[in-house]
Parts: structure tokens; C-alpha cells; sequence
């Protein structure tokens, strides 16, 4: 081989080479920009803020008291949902939601790590203590979810599942009537 | 030249002895949590063994594993006897009395906490003490590989590093700045607690800190497997690397942009801000990069094989290739899995496809394929292509390594693509057991069993791994003659100083570091009211 | 080239790597921080500097919201790990004093002859978290809530410290060793139901739950039905109702006679 050759030869292999990182490029900058693209047009984003507050006295005050856990019809017909996580059971432990409404989950843990997952939608997310969670939910089948919670949370964690229910619009508006929070404990 | 075997040999063995006791609390673990199994009366046990499983498979063996390849790769292909064999010695027994030390608090059920830590749980203080053991431990061998190239460079001035050491010192580079995230974590938040000496700890904080070294210690674990592909495969199947910069190049890559973009690990977490979790899902983004470049090069460097083997053809010359070769049969099988557990990786890395798998079962499903099967299976190899030249002795039993290779490939596949699919059905990560009685979940119960059997077959693979490699130490005598490794097709004769040394690669990925994590920590490390009181486990 | 041009502009690969990181970072935190933040219409900001720093993480403490008028009184307790330090031997002291008045139903062992709890070697947690809600109110009982009205934050730690020192002796009503129910050994996973033990100390304790084995019987099976019934609301943030509303009538009465057939050397000893 003479050197020309090694040299030509080289220089093809170059070439097919920034051809091949050309693609593996446009390729990343696709998916990126795919991922960007959804997050603005299927509304799912990341929690716009993060917000503190102090877990060993969730109780006391502030908006995760006892009377506050549940679901709230809003002014504008949303919806606010109010939940805690602690070893091992969810408060409220069977969430009622109407169907098809825009849903704000809010929800924090009172001692460990936990994390909420709603199977068969894109419902997830922690709940590290000190913190508040936040996420937008929107459900357009009625009928009964499992909400397990997804992170080990010491010993019990296999027992924490909680539910929830979505129901039809009118018949949450009508429990919605009475004040307090809704939910589906005991039903 | 192989001067100090028995060192790598030691490396090797305990990597591969706690691989295998591991191993079998995972297929145990596989097993008693599926319909097949029946409900542990303690569920306590399972965390425990899940506890000791991760970090030993996390924490210990990759680590022993890079280690003892890193000094296979300084001596033979630095040609040069390993600078400071007792500082590697000191290394090596650092790792065995910080396993020992962190694996009795688990064995006692008394660090339960997963090796993933989850502050504010608190398991007892020695528990993490190991864990710090086992890291200083390999820190040593960090600045072992610094030092022999340095001394290797002073008597080859501005010759070009040998790729494969190239590469092993960008991984050692990479788990040394990878390994101080988890160690913030570990001494400025957990021991303290775990210690008595604060009842507080900011949980946010941790999870951050421990992002740090979640996603770039997976880049280390595949440090091992990439220098195979590169510098290993080609020559074991007669074949020539198709090009040494752009191998130097993923490399750098990996340096640069493996470590910020842990964060897209806590995209569902409260406490970070959305904006950074924007940031560091492009960089996630960007790692595929390297990973594209490796297929793209590594298949030519086959097809080189295959054509001067006699290949033709725009595909037949695959036909060419020596598939009764472990090596070759392991490469394959380790593409398929990365093709998959890359396609899988890509789901992760997007915030909203993200939001319907986090935290179910396809990411154990995930990071078990990539990890268990298109990292470990090349560890395999790297086993036995060295183990000749280790132990003077031939690895003659070449039929029960391809079967071997053969049951780990089915055994992970089978394992694995179930695990994904009830991930995707949202079946949580990390329960002691599961009531498949239910009409709920009924519908988990088969893919559970598969992968519980899929685990079994796994157990089965590894044994065989185990008793090949022993059955090596007792085989016929045979002179292996010096490790060598692939050369390019066109071999430089220099290198550009920015590819042949790791300094301007080694600051951007400091200085991302800063970018990336600096304000997310400093955050909430300088905010009041985070810390909320710790919860300690099994401490009555 | 030598390295010592390495880190200069006079180097491609120096430029090109600095100059590629540095435009992606920009434009990445353009878009992340200022761009999405925007292109949420469901959320408003202030301006792009409030945007910013919401995207960047800066900790807000939570809006103050107006929740509904609690009808009942709940605990007010604020249980942590550390909650009660360290106790002293004159602490435990003055406890063994005030003890006295609690000894005609607690027993002077702290084992009840009645069907009051045994208090001996309970977590001093719970007997501190259980006292504070008589006297709050938040637990009512026409025996108990009398005795808990006067007594000061000083003597309720004194009271759980000394009865936490005492030696867990067997129960005064012994019954035969019962089999473990499902109930307690596994819980029921998919109502909610954590096994027993991993609040109730044989697997793990969670701060302010006392371990239960050789309580009578009637009591335990009580409590649960109160629970239950939501008749005993001092469980901060409905833990134990959540428990008891999931479980049947039979899983409480089952639940109930096998704690109270255990003896009490089984829980591991506290410290």
C-alpha cells in the first residue's frame, strides 16, 4: 500500500465518519427538541415552583390539615386535590375526582420519602418531605384507579396502596354542595 | 506484560465472588416477590436483601471489576510494570474492610435503606462508613492511573497514549469527580445523622447529591465495556479498529457530559426547579452521542473483520464474522441489549414520557439490561480473554463459555422485557410482595413469573461463569504470551495534545458540574427550614 | 503543540469543545428557564424574573390557604424522632411519684389487672403523644381524661420516661399463644393495610405507635373499632383510621385476641 493510498483511504473513512456523527447529531437534537415540543403542547410539565413546608407539623396548620385533605371544586369549576403520604397510607387513602375537569394534585409527605403513582395515566410523582408536590391532572374515563405508593418508604411500603375514583361531573358537583373536602374513604 | 497478576487476579476474584452471592439474593428476590413465590412473613428481609443486592452490584463489584481491568490496561498497554503496587494492594484491602464493614449492618437487618440511602431514613452509621470505605478504596486506584501515565508519558514524550488507557484513565477521572456526589451526601448529610450527631437532614438535598453520582456512575460501570469494544473485540476477531480519534472522541464525551445530567433522575421531584430539569434533560440527550458514535464504529471495525475474513456483500459479510468466538457471540449480544435498554433510555431521558414509567418496574427493567446485560456480559469476556494471561493456565472449555454467554443473553431478555412491560402497566418498584389475587394487578401476575424465571436462568449463568473461571485455575499450562490490544486501521502516529491528554476534558466537566448542580445545591443547602427530622430504621 | 496551549483560543479543540458546551448550556437555560416557563399558560409569573427563579428552584414557602373549620379537636402533637430526650434518673424519679395515681387501673407494675393498657416498657413516645391528647381533648375517655387535665408538659415527659424505664413483665389476663392472622403477619397490600409490625414494633416502630402485644383484648379491639368508626380521631393525619376503616370486623377481632395472647418478651427491647 503505498502512502497516497493509506492517505485516500483514510480520508474516506473520515468522511464516512462525520457523515455517520452528522446523523448521531441531528439525531439527539431531534429528540430534544421533540421533548420540548411536548411539554409545551400536551401540557405535561415539570411543577412550575418549589415550595416548602415543615412535615412534623402538617397537622398544625397550613392547607394540609385534617379538614383540607381531599378534593375541592374551585370557583372556576377545577379542581384541587390535597393529599399527604406517611408510613404507610395516603390521606385521603381513595381520592374522588370528577372526570374530564382540570385537576391541580397537591400533596406532600409527613415523614419519609413516598412517591404517587396513578396506574394507567402519567399521574406521578414524589413526595419528599419538606417539600410540596404538585402536578396537573386531567382523567377522561371514569372509574376506579390504583395509586400505589412508588418509593420505598421503610418496612410497610408494600402495604401502601391507596385509590382513586373518578366519577361523573354532576354527581361530584352535587357532593361538591356540602363544604367540606371530598373524597371516597369508606365507600 | 502482566507483571502483577496476582493482584488483578485478587481484584477479579472478589469482584466476581460477591457478583455471585448478590446474584443469587437477586434471583432469590425475583423469585419470592412473583405469584410463584410465597409472602414473606418479614417483608423486612426483602428490603434487607434488596439493600445488600444493590450494593454490592452498585457499590463493590463494577468497581473491583474496573480496577483490577484498569491495572491489566496500565501494565500491558503502557508495557510498563504497575507504579505503586502497594498503594494498590492498600486499595484493594480498603474495598474488602469497607464491604465487610457495611455488609454486617445489613446482614443484622439494621440498614435496611436500599443502597440508594432515601434520607431521611437513617440505617446504622456503619452501614455508610463502608460504603465511604469501599469509594477511598477505589480513589486509590484513581490516583494509581493518573500516576502511571504520568510516569509513562515522561519517558514517551508527546508519544500518543494508547487508546485503552486513554480510555481508562477518563473512567477513573470520571468515577472519582462521579463518586463525590453521593460522598457530599454521605459525610456532610448521613453520617452526621446516622452518628447521633444531628436529628435533622434536608431529604431534598440528599436526592440531589445523590443524583450527582445516580446517572454518571452507570458511565463508569460501562467504562470496562467500551474499552472491550474498542480495544479488545477487534483484535480477538481479527479485525482492525475502524478509527482511534473518534474512539478517543466518545470517551471525551462520556467524560464531559456523563456527569450533568443526573437530575433526570428527579424530574417527579418537588425540589428541583423546572428549569434545571430542562437543562439537564438536553445534556441527557446529548450522552446518546457517544453511545451512536461506538455502534457506528464498532460495526465498522467488524465489518473490517469480516471482510478480511473473505466477507462480501452489503450484509452477507456478517456471515463471515467468527460467531463460535465468545468474544464475538458477547458483542452481539451486548449490542442487542444496548439497543434496547438505549430505545428504553430515551423514554427516560423526555420529562413527559418519563412521567408514566418513573419509578415503576421498567426502570428496574432498564437499568438491569443495560447494566446486568450489555455491561456485565462484557465483563464476561473481558474475564476470559484475560484469565490466560493471568493465571498462565488455558481456558479450555470453549463450548461452556458460549453456553454460558448464550444463557445470560436469554436469561436477561427474559428477565427484563416483562419487568419493562408491567413497569408500563404502573406496577410500583421495590415491594416485598404483591397481592396477584387481586383483579387489579391479576393481569402482572405471567410477566412476573417470566422474569422470576428469567432470573433463575441468570442464577444458572452465572454459577457456570464462576466454574468456568475456577476450573481455569486448574487447567493445562500454557504460555499466552504478552495482552495485546486492537490497533486502528490507521494507526496514528500523533495526537492532537487535547486528544492524548485528559485536562481540557476533566475542566468542562467540572466546570458543567458547577453549572448544572452549583445552584440546585446551594439552593437549598443555604435555605432555612429543608431539613426535617430524620427517621431511623430498624432502631429499637 | 504543547500542552501548555492546551487552554488556549489558539486551540480548535479547546475552542470548539468550550465554544459547543457553552452555546448548548445557553440555549438550554434560555429555553428551561425563560421560553417554557412562558409557554405554560396555565401558569402565571409576575415577571421573567419571578420566572426564573421559579424555574430555578428558589424555595417558596406555600400560600396561605383558608381550610374548613375542624369540628373536632385532633392531636396537636409534634412527634419526631428526638421528640423526648435522654431521660435522667431523677426524671424517671418523679415519674415513679406521679405513677401512684395511675396505679389503681395501670396497675403498679404498669400491667393492668383491668382492661386498661399495660404501660410497662411502652415507647415513651406514645405515652407522651397519648397524654398530651387527653388533656388537649383530641382523645376523650370519661376515666382517663380527668386524670390528664392538670398535669403539666413536665410531668407527661416525666410519666412516659418512667413508665418506658419499667421492665416488660407478662400480661395479668394470660391466654393460650395464638397463630399469627394474615391480617397482622401481611396486612392486606391492596386495601392499604401495612403488615402490623411495621409500625407496631416486631418488624419496625413508627415514632408514636405503641407495640400492642399483651393488651387485652377488649381494649385492642376497641380502639380499632373506634378507629374505625372514626370515634377516635387523635391519629394525626388519619393514620391508624386509614388502617382501621380497610379492615373487617373479623380482621379487628382476630387482630385484636392475637395481640392480646402474646407475651411481651417477643417486641425487642427499646435502646
Amino acid at each position: 500500500m503505498s502512502a497516497e493510498q493509506t492517505h485516500s483511504s483514510a480520508e474516506v473513512a473520515a468522511r464516512v465518519e462525520r457523515r455517520w456523527g452528522t446523523i448521531a447529531v441531528i439525531i439527539v437534537v431531534m429528540m430534544a427538541l421533540l421533548a420540548a415540543f411536548a411539554g409545551i403542547h400536551r401540557a405535561t410539565m415539570p411543577q412550575p415552583r418549589v415550595e416548602t413546608t415543615d412535615p412534623s407539623r402538617l397537622h398544625l396548620s397550613g392547607e394540609f390539615v385534617e379538614s383540607n385533605l381531599g378534593s375541592v371544586l374551585e370557583a372556576n369549576g377545577n379542581v384541587t386535590v390535597r393529599a399527604i403520604g406517611q408510613q404507610y397510607s395516603f390521606t385521603p387513602a381513595c381520592i374522588v375526582v370528577p372526570v374530564d375537569t382540570p385537576i391541580t394534585l397537591r400533596a406532600t409527605s409527613a415523614d419519609v420519602v413516598h412517591g404517587i403513582l396513578i396506574q394507567g395515566t402519567n399521574v406521578n410523582t414524589m413526595l419528599v418531605p419538606g417539600y410540596i408536590s404538585e402536578q396537573l391532572m386531567r382523567f377522561t374515563k371514569a372509574g376506579d384507579y390504583l395509586m400505589p405508593c412508588q418509593e420505598f418508604c421503610s418496612f410497610g411500603h408494600e402495604g401502601m396502596w391507596g385509590k382513586v375514583k373518578v366519577i361523573d361531573k354532576t354527581e361530584f358537583a352535587d357532593r361538591a354542595k356540602s363544604s367540606g373536602r371530598l373524597s371516597c374513604v369508606g365507600q | 506484560m502482566l507483571v502483577n497478576r496476582k493482584l488483578i487476579l485478587a481484584h477479579f476474584w472478589l469482584a466476581f465472588g460477591v457478583f455471585g452471592i448478590a446474584l443469587t439474593l437477586g434471583a432469590w428476590q425475583m423469585f419470592i416477590r412473583s405469584p410463584i413465590g410465597t409472602w414473606l412473613s418479614n417483608p423486612e428481609l426483602y428490603y434487607r436483601s434488596l439493600t445488600a443486592h444493590g450494593t454490592v452490584m452498585g457499590y463493590v463489584f463494577p468497581t473491583l471489576v474496573a480496577m483490577g481491568f484498569g491495572y491489566a490496561i496500565s501494565e500491558s498497554a503502557l508495557e510498563q510494570r504497575l507504579v505503586g503496587v502497594r498503594w494498590a494492594w492498600a486499595g484493594f484491602w480498603l474495598i474488602v474492610a469497607g464491604s465487610v464493614m457495611a455488609v454486617i449492618p445489613i446482614a443484622l437487618g439494621r440498614a435496611s435503606v436500599l443502597y440508594t440511602f432515601y434520607p431521611p431514613l437513617i440505617g446504622n452509621v456503619f452501614y455508610y462508613l463502608g460504603v465511604v470505605l469501599v469509594v477511598v478504596g477505589s480513589w486509590v486506584w484513581v490516583a494509581l492511573m493518573s500516576v502511571n501515565l504520568r510516569v509513562w508519558r515522561k519517558a514517551h514524550p508527546g508519544a500518543p497514549v494508547p487508546l485503552a488507557m486513554f480510555a481508562n484513565v477518563a473512567g477513573s477521572y470520571l468515577w472519582a469527580w462521579t463518586a463525590v456526589g453521593a460522598a457530599l451526601e454521605l459525610l456532610l448529610q448521613i453520617i452526621p445523622v446516622a452518628a447521633g450527631l444531628k436529628a435533622t437532614i434536608d431529604a431534598g438535598l440528599a436526592r440531589i447529591f445523590f443524583s450527582w453520582t445516580l446517572h454518571a456512575i452507570v458511565y463508569f460501570w460501562l467504562m470496562p465495556t467500551y474499552i472491550a469494544y474498542y480495544t479488545i473485540v477487534p483484535r480477538a476477531i481479527g479485525g482492525r479498529v475502524y478509527s482511534d480519534s473518534m474512539a478517543r472522541i466518545s470517551f471525551i464525551l462520556f467524560l464531559v457530559v456523563a456527569m450533568p445530567i443526573g437530575m433526570h433522575h428527579t424530574f417527579a421531584d418537588p425540589q428541583v426547579g423546572a428549569g434545571f430539569k430542562f437543562i439537564h434533560s438536553a445534556f441527557t440527550a446529548l450522552v446518546a452521542l457517544p453511545t451512536l458514535l461506538t455502534v457506528f464504529t464498532i460495526c465498522a471495525s467488524v465489518e473490517i473483520a469480516a471482510r478480511l475474513r473473505g466477507g462480501r456483500g452489503m450484509f452477507g459479510w456478517t456471515r463471515a464474522l467468527p460467531w463460535d468466538n465468545p468474544m464475538m457471540l458477547a458483542l452481539a449480544f451486548s449490542f442487542v441489549m444496548l439497543g434496547f435498554g438505549g430505545a428504553g433510555g430515551l423514554i427516560n431521558m423526555s420529562y413527559q414520557l418519563d412521567a408514566s414509567i418513573h419509578n415503576t418496574q421498567w426502570i428496574t427493567g432498564h437499568f438491569h439490561l443495560i447494566f446486568g446485560g450489555a455491561i456485565v456480559i462484557m465483563y464476561f469476556v473481558i474475564a476470559y480473554d484475560l484469565w490466560p494471561h493471568l493465571t498462565g493456565r488455558e481456558l479450555i472449555d470453549i463450548r461452556l463459555i458460549r453456553t454460558q454467554l448464550w444463557l445470560w443473553f436469554i436469561g436477561m431478555i427474559v428477565t427484563t422485557f416483562p419487568w419493562h412491560w408491567v413497569g408500563i402497566l404502573g406496577m410500583p418498584r421495590r415491594m416485598a410482595y404483591f397481592d396477584f389475587a387481586d383483579p387489579a394487578i391479576a393481569p402482572q401476575a405471567l410477566s412476573v413469573t417470566l422474569s422470576a424465571i428469567g432470573g433463575f436462568i441468570l442464577l444458572a449463568s452465572g454459577i457456570m461463569f464462576i466454574v468456568i473461571l475456577a476450573r481455569g485455575m486448574r487447567a493445562p499450562q500454557v504460555d499466552a504470551g504478552p495482552y495485546r490490544f486492537a490497533i486502528a486501521v490507521h494507526q496514528p502516529a500523533t495526537v492532537p495534545v487535547a486528544l492524548n491528554t485528559h485536562a481540557l476534558w476533566v475542566a468542562l466537566m467540572i466546570a458543567l458540574t458547577l453549572t448544572n448542580y452549583g445552584y440546585p445545591i446551594l439552593n437549598l443547602a443555604l435555605s432555612e427550614g429543608t431539613s426535617v427530622p430524620a427517621v431511623y430504621v430498624g432502631a429499637q | 503543540m504543547s500542552t501548555r496551549d492546551l487552554f488556549t483560543f489558539s486551540n480548535r479543540h479547546f475552542t470548539v469543545g468550550v465554544g459547543i458546551t457553552a452555546a448548548i448550556l445557553v440555549v438550554t437555560a434560555i429555553a428551561g428557564f425563560v421560553v417554557l416557563p412562558f409557554a405554560q399558560p396555565w401558569v402565571q409569573f409576575a415577571n421573567v424574573w419571578d420566572a426564573i427563579c421559579s424555574a430555578a428552584g428558589v424555595p417558596q414557602r406555600a400560600a396561605s390557604v383558608t381550610a374548613p373549620e375542624q369540628t373536632k379537636r385532633l392531636s396537636e402533637v409534634v412527634l419526631t424522632s428526638r421528640t423526648l430526650s435522654r431521660p435522667s434518673q431523677e426524671a424517671i424519679g418523679r415519674g415513679a411519684t406521679l405513677a401512684q395515681r395511675c396505679a389503681i387501673c395501670h396497675g403498679p407494675t404498669g400491667i393492668s389487672r383491668a382492661d386498661s393498657p399495660n404501660l410497662a416498657g411502652q415507647y415513651a413516645a406514645v405515652i407522651y403523644k397519648e397524654l398530651h391528647d387527653f388533656r388537649s381533648g383530641a382523645r376523650t375517655n370519661a376515666v382517663m381524661s380527668p386524670f390528664a387535665v392538670n398535669l403539666t408538659d413536665q410531668e407527661i415527659a416525666d410519666l412516659s420516661n418512667y413508665y418506658a424505664y419499667l421492665p416488660r413483665l407478662p400480661a395479668y389476663h394470660p391466654t393460650p399463644l395464638l397463630p399469627k392472622p394474615n391480617i397482622v403477619i401481611y396486612g392486606a397490600p391492596m386495601r392499604g393495610i401495612a403488615p402490623c409490625g411495621a409500625c407496631h414494633g416486631s418488624l419496625d416502630n413508627k415514632t408514636g405507635s405503641p407495640w400492642l402485644e399483651g393488651q387485652s383484648e377488649v381494649y385492642l379491639k376497641a380502639q380499632l373499632q373506634a378507629f374505625a368508626s372514626g370515634e377516635r380521631r387523635n391519629d394525626i393525619s388519619q393514620q391508624m383510621r386509614n388502617i382501621g376503616r380497610a379492615m373487617t370486623p373479623q380482621e379487628i377481632e382476630a387482630a385484636a385476641a392475637y395481640y392480646a395472647s402474646q407475651p411481651p418478651d417477643v417486641v425487642k427491647a427499646v435502646d
